[in-house]
């Protein structure tokens, strides 16, 4: 084997059986691992409309085609399956240590279908796959239940496991699988999958090694970027209060030029994402407001609250997920916080900071910490969630949710007490919590009363916490994924970093160009979103980190990995082809399951209708119907349907390959 | 150290701390509870207070930068390590 296991485990919840499928190397080469060999399995095993929380529905845990081979930052494990809250392709991924143990168990991924008449979790270890009763931990958080699970399957090695919370055993739409401790897999829905077929979790003790084709120039490779990586860090003196300073300046400059991402990884070894927390409310990334206001609004006096050396004061270690190096994970005290209910929380994300701050006009950063570890452990989706409170706070504000069905919580922008109570009734779907651990768009249908006015998503996902405003190619992809509202998929700001242009021939090279060139649906600027789209495929079938990714491919060299790792030989050219396959079929399952591509496109005001009246993005507009349809184009798709050509099709020799299965 | 039949030797100079040796390791020896060697507050693996290495050299195999030196201990050194 080169690279993959080459094998893959099926597991039948409502019989119990469990079966090992051999998977043909050409899939391998057309689709690589991860997203790609997930898509091959859930296109081929879900039936066309299935119920997403019904027992024909797929649900995978798949590792990367990289992961364990030597190569550095490639160890992220991914979920598939169909969405219950987009209603077509789902998939989410999370770091941590679960991606390598799958491989080491002798597998690519373990899908699960069926529904268990009670809860189950699936162990694997040297006696072979089982499920095993889970009763004692269901009803138990996702932190208690992974201790718990990993406890009792200790033997020489320790397990790594990957488990639901409460939100998921409700099948809370918006509910995430955690793994170490409270790290998610957050979005699509996947938690509300895995809690629909009462499968509590996996626990994975597997030494198989994982090969490669040659593990010496791997390493060789991956010594050459540990050498960039290791001479990162910044003298003491830069401060975080400097960083909202140059979001302002940022977001003021009428020309983009590229930088390279090993100033965007020096800043992530010291802060990690909370790096943004200021710099890109004052350049105009962060939405504020429910999408609404502008840092006019969320000033200075709020986002000085959240600065990104408060987050890091309560910082005493830092953390790496499996086979990184640059480690921008880190545990914070917050034993002095919500009366000592929690010793010690996961660094907040900046998504998680930037949702429950300024989304909502917070600026209690301690409500944050006390949020984070709430949502961690109740295995629930921080975007989602807050997003979902922002629209109840603005329905709040526009008089359609009263005090009476808010069950005596006062709504108000800001209160962060309102907002820590109010995820707690998400967590245990109780009252107004009921409605929104759905998400936006089925609560707004729920409400009624025009109430989708504030209901801000993309075919049904709450977006991302950067501002297509701001990077209008974010929206595009915001609205074009198969998977829609995802910030991990491409935007101009990552392009422009990942210098694609350095290793492939088509993708538009980019020096300092005018502003204003990101808001107009040209052809250059599609073919850019498209070259994103496919290479973030790519990273997502290597088991590869974004961030690394957005280091740029003269650094962290995934083309040069994927050749030492599997010794296929292929041209960057020819690697982007297999990104191109692997979303376009990603896009045929949305067909398949008769989701419009279409009505993936964003809310509008998150194109700037009505634009707004003040701040950074003041009057900013995005063409968005214009630049999905060129970017359909550019990816051999029908430009007014979003349906996969056939002669694309054929060209991506998917015909064959779905035959085939 | 106990009875164990082996031990590992790291150099911290070159570690990055990416955790593929203590995921490697068969018998969950390592872990990363070690602290320096960096500016941050950054955790380094080491061998745990009562660790089985067995000094078969599977973690050093794996290290990507060859940070690693598998031992395995010889009787006397084991006897040595049982009296003291």
């Amino acid at each position: 084997m080169k690279g993959y296991m080459g094998k893959i485990l099926f597991v039948n919840l409502t019989t119990g059986d469990i079966e090992e499928r051999l998977i043909p190397d050409h899939i391998y080469e057309m689709l690589l691992s991860g997203v790609g060999l997930g898509a091959y399995v859930l296109y081929n095993e879900i039936p066309a409309g299935a119920d997403p929380l019904g027992p024909e529905n797929v649900l995978g845990i798949v590792s990367g085609l990289l992961t364990g081979t030597g190569s550095f930052m490639t160890g992220r494990w991914m979920v598939v399956c169909k969405s219950p809250l987009t209603g077509g392709w789902g998939d989410a991924n999370c770091g941590g240590t679960l991606a390598p143990a799958i491989k080491q168990c002798g597998y690519d991924g373990i899908f699960f279908t069926g529904i268990s008449e009670k809860p189950v979790y699936l162990l694997v270890n040297n006696k072979g796959p089982q499920l095993k009763d889970a009763s004692h931990v269901w009803g138990k958080d996702a932190t208690e239940s992974e201790e718990i699970l990993i406890s009792e399957n200790t033997a020489k090695k320790k397990p790594a496991a990957a488990v639901i919370g409460t939100a998921g055993e409700k099948v809370s739409l918006i509910a995430g699988i955690c793994n170490d401790g409270g790290r998610l897999a957050a979005r699509s829905g996947v938690g509300a999958v895995m809690g629909s077929k009462r499968l509590k979790g996996i626990v994975l003790v597997g030494s198989k090694p994982i090969k490669c084709h040659d593990p010496q120039a791997v390493k060789l490779i991956s010594q050459a970027y540990a050498n960039k990586i290791r001479k990162l860090n910044l003298p003491g003196i830069v401060k975080g209060s400097l960083l909202p300073v140059g979001g302002k300046v940022m977001g003021s400059m009428k020309h983009v030029a590229p930088i390279d991402g090993m100033m965007f990884a020096t800043l992530m070894k010291k802060w990690g994402t909370p790096l943004s927390n200021g710099m890109a409310v004052t350049n105009g990334d962060t939405p504020i407001k429910n999408w609404a206001g502008s840092s006019k609004d969320y000033n200075r006096s709020y986002y000085s609250r959240i600065n990104s050396d408060l987050v890091i004061k309560r910082e005493y270690r830092k953390y790496h997920c499996y086979s990184c190096i640059v480690g921008c994970g880190g545990v914070c005290d917050i034993s002095d916080i919500g009366q000592g209910r929690f010793t010690h929380t996961h660094k907040p994300e900046y998504e998680t900071c930037a949702v429950f701050g300024p989304l909502l006009m917070n600026r209690n950063l301690e409500s944050i910490f006390y949020i984070n570890e709430l949502l961690n452990r109740g295995g629930m989706d921080s975007i989602s969630a807050g997003s979902a409170i922002a629209f109840a706070m603005e329905c709040y504000e526009k008089g359609l949710l009263t005090l009476e069905d808010t069950g005596g919580l006062d709504l108000n922008w800001g209160n962060a007490e309102a907002v820590i109570k109010l995820v707690e009734m998400m967590i245990a779907r109780e009252g107004l919590g009921d409605l929104l651990a759905d998400g936006v768009k089925i609560a707004a249908q729920k409400l009624g009363s025009g109430s989708d006015k504030y209901a801000i998503h993309a075919g049904g996902q709450e977006p991302g916490m950067h501002d297509s405003r701001f990077d209008p190619m974010m929206g595009v992809h915001y609205s074009v994924d198969p998977t829609p509202g995802r910030h991990t998929i491409g935007a101009a700001q990552y392009y422009n970093m990942t210098r694609l242009w350095e290793k492939v021939s088509w993708a538009p090279p980019v020096k300092i160009y005018p502003k204003n060139e990101e808001y107009e649906a040209t052809d250059r600027e599609a073919l850019k979103s498209v070259a994103g789209s496919c290479y973030k495929q790519i990273v997502d079938g290597i088991g590869g980190c974004l961030f690394a990714q957005i280091m740029g491919v003269q650094h962290w060299q995934a083309f040069e990995w994927l050749n030492a790792a599997t010794g296929w030989n292929k041209t960057p050219d020819e690697y982007m082809l297999i990104g191109k396959r692997m979303q376009t079929l990603r896009q045929l399952f949305n067909v398949k399951h008769g989701v419009e591509p279409k009505s993936f496109k964003m809310h509008p005001r998150m194109a700037g209708e009505p634009p707004l009246k003040e701040g950074p993005l003041k009057g900013r507009q995005v063409p968005i119907e214009a630049m999905m349809k060129l970017h359909w184009k550019h990816f051999g798709w029908d430009e007014n349907t979003g349906a996969p050509l056939p002669e694309t099709i054929q060209q991506l020799e998917l015909d064959q390959l779905l035959q085939e299965g | 150290m106990g009875m164990a039949k082996g031990e590992v030797i790291i150099d911290y100079q070159i570690c990055m701390g990416c955790g593929i040796c203590i995921n490697a390791c068969p018998f969950s020896c390592l872990d990363l509870t070690r602290y320096g060697n960096d500016a941050y507050k950054r955790l380094f693996p080491e061998l745990e207070p009562d660790h089985g290495c067995t000094g078969c050299g599977i973690c050093s195999k794996a290290c990507p930068l060859e940070c690693m030196t598998a031992i395995k201990k010889d009787k006397d050194e084991k006897k040595d390590a049982v009296s003291s």
